[in-house]
């Protein structure tokens, strides 16, 4: 698996639901070995994504494909799971649990997942409804991690857990993606972890795709200007670079901005931060979309595209 | 397959299993171990109690009881409702409703598997279940089967209890109530409804029973004074509306033809003016009971695969 091969490519990805459409014409690639954030507010379409991912939904309109694999038919051995409300059977015991991953996985890796339930110190004779809500969070990530995924598929993976055993579980979890190369994608509210976990983004609002690639290289694309505000608006000099967001405080102005040429005139010019920019993508939703070059679906991909939409 | 499954087992199911799942049958493998695990209280409870019910039943029997028989099989007539409520409509709708269904689905086994373990696990309880109930009150009832009461055959609390439809009823209303759970996606309102359900289906069948039948007419041709319709058909036989009068050139007369005749005599001369020649007795012989469970049961199983059909289609895209 070298590092430009594909994990995830979606083709114009469209699910409907029965209130309208929860994602609409998403088109992304993610490489392999990547560790990727998938950012939008409630609602953006983040769950449908990861759903479809993991072949528990079908898209309404266009494919998604794993590992170059054809649309729907990915070997599910390779991806794993984990959604949202991390559904486990209550009445089995922690071992019973692992259990069933090794009778339903031709590649379980019984160590692994033990290792993981182990670094915990969750008992395995323990029932699942008697534990705590991180222990639970434990057990369902040992489930996903023994399957031994090439692409593990994260659902809000810490949000009912504290600090302390998010970031003690974060660590277990890209230990393993990094001894292994699995590529991660994992949906997260929480945008200041973001920074040290992912190298790779997706962000989400109101079902499209508004930003894709590499956080460095989404970073070294856009410049915040701040300078004194002179009469009405932002500087003329800014105004031919494509405008993310503006905002005004006082006599001060902010721009985020994807420069196309040397930034001239008035204020000063910096890099900005990974939230400063998810945060600006996220408040302003008329600004242009930006799709980094490792994250364009290739042209002749699209051929899959067309062709299933027709039959 | 095989050879990775006892690699895995040497590393660490000698530890895990040992105390967890240490009692679980050995030879249920993958999905099948799956089903059993999840579903093993009320699969146990169904079989344990109609254990229990059989040894009973065969005791009573052995020393020629009848005490407790019709309470038997009142219970008896309540098996495919429990069954349906019970074990059919949680199936699913108990995965579908806390998530579960999607920790199934995303394991690298086709959900197809998940569908065929549950069904077949279920119909194996159900059917082993019912065919013990099933044999063990049939031979109870031979008891009565030459006896005038016999008539009984036809009622719901033999029809019903013996042969097989007791298996095929809890068949349909078990696998009617697995649909209603998928379709409906929450427990207690697939209960509910698998109960309004299991009890349409008693009723329906119970008003189609009589048509499961070829009705047999019998006539005579001895005079109508001395016979009674009950003692012309043979023992056992259902007899099918009120028996009507046959006059000499073959029509029928209802019985209130001569009703207001007051003594024999004047009967008898009202009847010989009317040219009533004998009886016509329309009527189901109890020799048809076999037949008419096998056909009403092959219906009823015929239905049973239709819901089956419907499960798979609808279960391989919609089972989350």
């Amino acid at each position: 698996m070298h590092a430009g091969e594909p994990a995830l490519e979606a083709h114009g990805l469209g699910m409907r639901h029965r209130r309208g459409w929860a994602l609409r014409d998403c088109s992304f690639r993610l490489p392999a070995g990547r560790i990727c954030g998938l950012v939008g507010p409630n609602g953006a379409g983040k769950t449908t994504l990861l759903s479809i991912a993991a072949q528990v939904l079908e898209p309404t309109r266009g494919t998604l494909s794993l590992f170059g694999a054809a649309p729907g038919a990915a070997d599910p051995g390779r991806t794993a799971f984990l959604a949202q409300e991390q559904p486990l059977f209550r009445g089995f015991t922690v071992a019973e649990t692992l259990r069933l991953g090794r009778e339903l996985n031709p590649r379980w890796d019984q160590r692994a997942a033990e290792d993981v339930v182990r670094a915990g110190d969750v008992p395995l004779d323990a029932k699942v409804g008697t534990l705590s809500g991180g222990q639970r969070t434990r057990v369902a990530l040992a489930l996903a991690l023994g399957k031994r995924p090439d692409l593990l598929l994260l659902d809000e993976p810490m949000a009912n857990l504290d600090p302390v055993a998010r970031k003690e579980l974060m660590g277990t979890l890209l230990g393993e993606a990094a001894e292994r190369g699995t590529t991660v994608l994992m949906s997260t509210h929480v945008l200041a972890e973001l920074e040290d976990l992912c190298d790779y983004l997706v962000v989400l609002s109101g079902g499209e795709v508004r930003l894709a690639g590499d956080v460095d290289e989404l970073l070294s694309v856009h410049t915040v200007v701040t300078g004194a505000k002179e009469g009405e608006g932002l500087p003329a000099s800014l105004a031919h670079h494509p405008l993310v967001e503006s905002r005004f405080s006082g006599r001060q102005f902010t721009a985020l901005i994807r420069p196309d040429g040397p930034v001239t005139g008035p204020g000063e010019a910096d890099d900005p931060g990974l939230e400063e920019l998810l945060l600006a993508y996220l408040r302003s939703p008329e600004a242009p979309p930006l799709i980094t070059p490792t994250a364009q679906v290739r042209a002749q991909d699209q051929a899959y595209d067309t062709r299933t939409v027709a039959a | 397959m095989s050879s990775l499954t006892s690699t895995s087992t040497t590393t660490g199911s000698a530890a895990a299993g040992s105390k967890g799942t240490g009692q679980l049958p050995r030879f249920l493998k993958g999905m099948p171990w799956l089903v059993w695990r999840q579903h093993r209280t009320v699969f146990l409870t169904v079989l344990g109690v109609s254990a229990l019910a059989v040894a009973c039943i065969v005791f009573q029997r052995s020393q020629l009881h009848i005490a407790g028989y019709t309470h038997v099989s009142t219970g008896l007539r309540l098996v495919p409702i429990l069954l349906g409520v019970l074990l059919g409509a949680p199936l699913f709708a108990g995965d579908l409703e806390n998530g579960t269904a999607k920790l199934v689905v995303t394991q690298s086994v086709d959900r197809t598997r998940w569908l065929t373990a549950k069904l077949a696990l279920t119909a194996l309880v159900v059917v082993v279940s019912t065919v013990a109930l099933s044999a063990a009150f049939g031979w109870w009832w031979d008891l009565y089967k030459a006896e005038v009461t016999a008539t009984e055959w036809i009622s719901e609390s033999t029809f019903n209890t013996t042969g097989p439809v007791p298996v095929a009823l809890a068949l349909f209303s078990v696998f009617g109530g697995v649909a209603i759970g998928v379709l409906l996606r929450r427990t207690l309102v697939a209960m509910a409804v698998t109960l309004g359900f299991t009890v349409a289906v008693q009723l329906v069948w119970s008003h189609f029973l009589l048509s499961l039948g070829d009705v047999v007419t019998l006539t005579t041709g001895n005079g109508a004074v001395d016979e009674y319709p009950a003692l012309i058909v043979p023992t056992g036989a259902y007899r099918v509306g009120e028996a009507s009068y046959i006059t000499g050139d073959g029509s029928l007369l209802g019985r209130d033809t001569c009703a207001e005749a007051q003594t024999s005599q004047a009967l008898e001369l009202c009847l010989k003016k009317a040219d009533v020649v004998g009886w016509s007795v329309d009527h189901l012989p109890m020799s048809q009971m076999n037949g008419m469970q096998w056909f009403g049961a092959s219906i009823l199983l015929a239905l049973t695969a239709v819901v089956t059909v419907f499960l798979f289609f609808w279960g391989r895209k919609r089972l989350t």
